[in-house]
Formats: structure tokens, C-alpha cells, sequence
């Protein structure tokens, strides 16, 4: 490699059409990530995502057995 | 008294798996003891093939993945799906076929594998036929899942249900495809693939079978059953979203780091060291979200040993995430590839982090499947120590062993020669195959305290009719 530009050369005509998959997949999943770190570290969606935490807690009815669980 | 529970949900099959899945760990346990206790002392192995190591070791690996591992995810997910979605199964029959058709799996891998009927494929031993069950029995769990969550109470999908629904969608593809095979007789079949491709898919398998049956599907009971037993919400649900899709984009990547040095072209295992290291982040991200859940509450790891269980998996789950992307460089896994630390790394996260959040898991369940207490909370003390301690003997005996293995191979003389034969190598192991034996057995032992505790407090909910009470309660209206 003498130079950057050698590094990231690329011959298109060699590429079959695996070798397109791949990019364009590689790509879209890349730019879907993008948007998921968008959605979510938006602070306009903090509260509206954060709310969904408390799932787990709408429904205890256990609350009273157990209640010692691994505790002495 | 949590009566509603057995109104609102069936928990019979989550019962039963919960119960198996400690029977297993022990199973499991001990003829991986055994195998360890084999390559320290070869005379164990009795000259019967049936007790040699290379039979022992597939059976040792499916009942700790398929047979404890599956028992606990599908007793996780059938009873956090029920419980975040406010809805029963939507089909309890089908949840039962469930249960015995995978009870089926487990009793074909011990007969078959100790017989020598294998694929030789690495986590994927089990010869066609048997591999066919799997598929069916697989998308029976995963449509009951799935229509369960269609039926729920709730407008959102928890969390930890998109980890086991990533799981479950992942191991249909991944299972199907690297089993694709010709059979040429009841008990053998050759893979549709070959030479180089037939590694890179086994290894694609391979990989993933490690990123979402004993991640993804783990990080679901995490997500559920830390903040259940620290009885406060998980840190961060927005980091939670992030670390699953990180995880699911991720994960399918990596398996060409297992093939380091091989036929495979350089650079797909170049873009496998790659990827890995970059999953560290989601990784780490995940592991502190799970630790932060704690914040405030850090008292709480004095006195509850459930949450110590818990909460020390998370941190042999950080461990093992940072440990296997630095084996996957190429300049360190010159070193450590077929060397003794690969096994290391593995039992980090074996026994660290998937057997201690799935013993977390179980000891939450358990008081609640059977409306009781569990009959000694000191031996869960005992239990937690026994097997922090035993893993921790095992891991530190195959790194010391791993690396001592990988500089003697590689050590060479003034005259270019090699330094030490291969035997020399095998002789220098013997003290650190003898103490990953004994850590092996102290792991054991606390399994058996596990499943005498388990079995006691079945025995317990029976003497006192917890359970029958707890169903004879009128439904709520």
C-alpha cells in the first residue's frame, strides 16, 4: 500500500452480485443504526421511552411472597 | 399470597422447566467434571469408547447449552411473556408439546452421542433426524411467543421479550441452515457444505449460537428478573433499546474470528476482529445498565443472595465481552487460538455469566412458581460461593495453561527449530488440567446444593399446600 487512495481502492467491475448484497445490506443497516441512536437519544422521546421501564412493576401481584427471596 | 398469579397465567410448564433446568445444570455439570477429570487423568477414560473424551465432550456441551440453557430460557420466556404482556399463554397445549418434545431432544443427544452418532459439527453434533425435532419443537416455543405477545394487555413489547423474540427468530435461521444436510442413512448425513465454506458456516453458527442463544436470550432474563429482584426499574430503558439493536446488527459478524489463520480469505476475518471489538460497546453498555439498576441500592448485594447471583453475572458478562473481542485480534490470537484460554473464555461466560443469571433467575422463580419460601436461603449463600469460587479456579487454571501452551508451541531454538515437542506441551498442562478439574467440582458441588434446595422447597409448597391453595382461590374478577 503506497497510499490511502491504494488502500480504499476498489475494482467494481469484479464485484459480484454477492459482493452487492453485502454493501448495499452493510450500508442500509448502517444508516437504520444511524436512525435508531436518532430515535432513542432524542430528548423530546426520553420521557415517552422511559416510561416502558415500569412494565415489569404494573403487574405485582407477587408482591408479599418471595418477598425474602435470597435474603437471611 | 400471590394467588392471582395462578389464575391470570399457566405456570405449570414454566414449573416443570424451571425444575428440569436445575436437574440439568447438575447432569451437565458432572460429566463435564468428568471429561475434565479425563484429560487430567487418562486412565478415567476405562478404554471404552463410550466414556472416551470425544464422545463425553458433545454430551457435556449439549446438556449444559441445549438441556439447562433451554430449560431456563424456555421457563424464562414462557413466564416474562405472560407476566409483561398480562395475558396467559396462548396455548398452553402447545406449550406442553413444548416441553416434552425438547425433554425428547436431550434424552436422543444422550443416547446418540455417547453411540458415536455425531454430525462433527461443533454445537450442532446431533445427526438429522434429531435436528428436524429441534426445528419443529424450536418454532412451537417461538409462535406461542409470539402470538402471545399479539394478545397482550400492554401497548408497548418489554424489553426483555424482543431479546428472546431475537433469539428465537435468529436460531431458527442459523439452525436450519448450518444443518442443511444429505442424509445417507438413519443415524448419518453429510453437510450440503464444503471445505472452506462448511467452516465459515459452522462458525457462522458457532458464533451465533454464543450471540444470541447464550446472549440475547440471556440479556431477556436479565432485563426482566434484575429489576424484579432489586425491585426497582432497569437504569436506562433507552440504553436497553441500543444495546438490543446494537446486539441483533452486530452479532451476525463475527464468526469468521474463529477462523483466524485458516483458508478463509484474510479479510473476513479481519472485519470479524473488527466488528468485535466494536460490540464491546452495546457489550459494556448493557452489563452497566444491568449493575446501574442497583444505584442507590448497592446495600442490597450484603444481604440478598439472588441479587448477588445476579449482579455477579453481569460482571463475568462484561468480562467475557471485553475478553473474547481482544482474542479475536489476529496478533493475540496467534497466541490463544486451540490453546487452553479459548476454553477459559468460554467457562467465563458459561458458568459466570450464563449459569449465575440463570441460577438468579431460578431462585426468583422459584418462590413464586410454588407460593413459598425456598427452603434455605443460607445454601444459596453457600451455593453463590461455591460457584463463584469454582469458577473462578477454572478460568485462572486454562488462562495460566492457555498461554503457557501458546508460547511453547510457537517457542523456537537458535537453530530455528522447535523448542518443545507437542507431547512436552501436554505434560507441562497436567497440574493446571487437575486444578480446573477441582474448580469444575466445586462448581458441581454448589449445583447439587442448588437441586437439593430446589427439590426441598417443592417438597415444602406440598407439605404446606401452598400451591394448591394458591390455585383454589377464586379467579379475580
Amino acid at each position: 500500500m503506497n497510499s490511502l487512495s491504494d488502500y480504499f481502492h476498489t475494482d467494481w467491475q469484479a464485484m459480484t452480485v454477492n459482493d452487492w448484497i453485502g454493501t448495499i445490506l452493510t450500508v442500509v443497516i448502517f444508516v437504520l443504526m444511524v436512525a435508531a441512536y436518532f430515535l432513542v437519544f432524542r430528548p423530546k422521546n426520553r420521557d415517552r421511552l422511559e416510561s416502558m421501564k415500569h412494565i415489569p412493576f404494573d403487574d405485582d401481584d407477587d408482591e408479599g411472597t418471595g418477598a425474602r427471596d435470597g435474603r437471611p | 399470597m400471590d394467588a392471582n398469579l395462578e389464575q391470570k397465567y399457566d405456570l405449570d410448564v414454566v414449573r416443570w422447566f424451571t425444575v428440569m433446568a436445575v436437574v440439568y445444570l447438575v447432569v451437565g455439570a458432572a460429566v463435564g467434571v468428568y471429561i475434565a477429570s479425563e484429560l487430567a487423568w487418562p486412565a478415567l477414560n476405562f478404554d471404552s469408547p463410550y466414556l472416551s473424551f470425544g464422545r463425553l465432550r458433545p454430551l457435556h456441551t449439549n446438556a449444559v447449552i441445549f438441556a439447562f440453557g433451554g430449560c431456563t430460557l424456555m421457563a424464562t420466556a414462557f413466564y416474562t411473556v405472560q407476566r409483561t404482556c398480562g395475558v396467559r399463554l396462548w396455548s398452553p397445549r402447545l406449550a406442553r408439546f413444548t416441553f416434552w418434545g425438547w425433554n425428547l431432544v436431550i434424552l436422543l443427544a444422550v443416547i446418540t452421542l455417547p453411540l458415536g452418532l455425531t454430525q462433527s459439527k461443533e454445537y450442532a453434533e446431533l445427526e438429522w433426524p434429531i435436528d428436524i425435532l429441534i426445528a419443529v419443537v424450536w418454532l412451537a416455543f417461538t409462535i406461542n411467543f409470539i402470538m402471545t405477545i399479539a394478545r397482550r394487555k400492554t401497548s408497548h413489547i418489554y424489553v426483555s421479550n424482543w431479546f428472546f423474540l431475537g433469539m428465537m427468530v435468529m436460531i431458527v435461521y442459523l439452525h436450519v441452515v448450518n444443518s442443511l444436510a444429505i442424509p445417507v442413512g438413519l443415524f448419518k448425513s453429510y453437510s450440503i457444505f464444503s471445505g472452506v465454506q462448511d467452516a465459515m458456516i459452522q462458525w457462522w453458527w458457532g458464533h451465533n449460537a454464543v450471540g444470541f442463544y447464550l446472549t440475547a436470550g440471556f440479556l431477556g432474563i436479565m432485563y426482566y428478573f434484575v429489576p424484579k429482584q432489586a425491585g426497582r426499574p432497569v437504569y436506562s430503558y433507552r440504553l436497553s433499546v441500543i444495546h438490543f439493536w446494537s446486539l441483533m446488527f452486530g452479532y451476525v459478524w463475527l464468526g469468521a474470528h474463529h477462523l483466524q489463520y485458516t483458508a478463509l480469505p484474510d479479510w473476513t476475518g479481519s472485519l470479524g476482529a473488527a466488528v468485535s471489538i466494536a460490540m464491546i460497546i452495546p457489550s459494556w453498555g448493557g452489563a452497566v445498565n444491568g449493575m446501574m439498576t442497583l444505584s442507590g441500592a448497592w446495600d442490597r448485594l450484603r444481604t440478598d443472595y439472588v441479587l448477588r447471583f445476579l449482579i455477579i453475572a453481569l460482571a463475568f458478562y462484561a468480562m467475557s465481552t471485553f475478553e473474547g473481542p481482544v482474542m479475536s485480534l489476529k496478533t493475540v490470537n496467534a497466541l490463544s487460538h486451540y490453546t487452553d484460554w479459548t476454553i477459559g473464555h468460554v467457562h467465563s461466560g458459561a458458568l459466570g455469566w450464563v449459569a449465575g443469571i440463570s441460577i438468579g433467575a431460578i431462585y426468583h422463580l422459584m418462590t413464586r412458581l410454588y407460593h413459598t419460601e425456598m427452603y434455605s436461603v443460607r445454601l444459596i449463600n453457600l451455593h453463590f460461593w461455591t460457584a463463584t469460587i469454582g469458577t473462578v479456579i477454572y478460568i485462572v487454571a486454562m488462562w495460566v495453561s492457555g498461554i503457557m501452551q501458546g508460547l511453547m508451541w510457537r517457542a523456537y531454538d537458535e537453530y530455528g527449530t522447535l523448542a518443545y515437542t507437542f507431547v512436552e506441551s501436554v505434560d507441562a498442562m497436567h497440574p493446571y488440567y487437575a486444578m480446573r478439574a477441582t474448580g469444575g467440582m466445586i462448581f458441581l458441588f454448589g449445583a447439587v446444593i442448588m437441586l437439593f434446595n430446589v427439590l426441598m422447597t417443592v417438597r415444602k409448597s406440598l407439605a404446606e399446600g401452598s400451591l394448591d391453595r394458591a390455585r383454589a382461590l377464586p379467579a379475580p374478577a
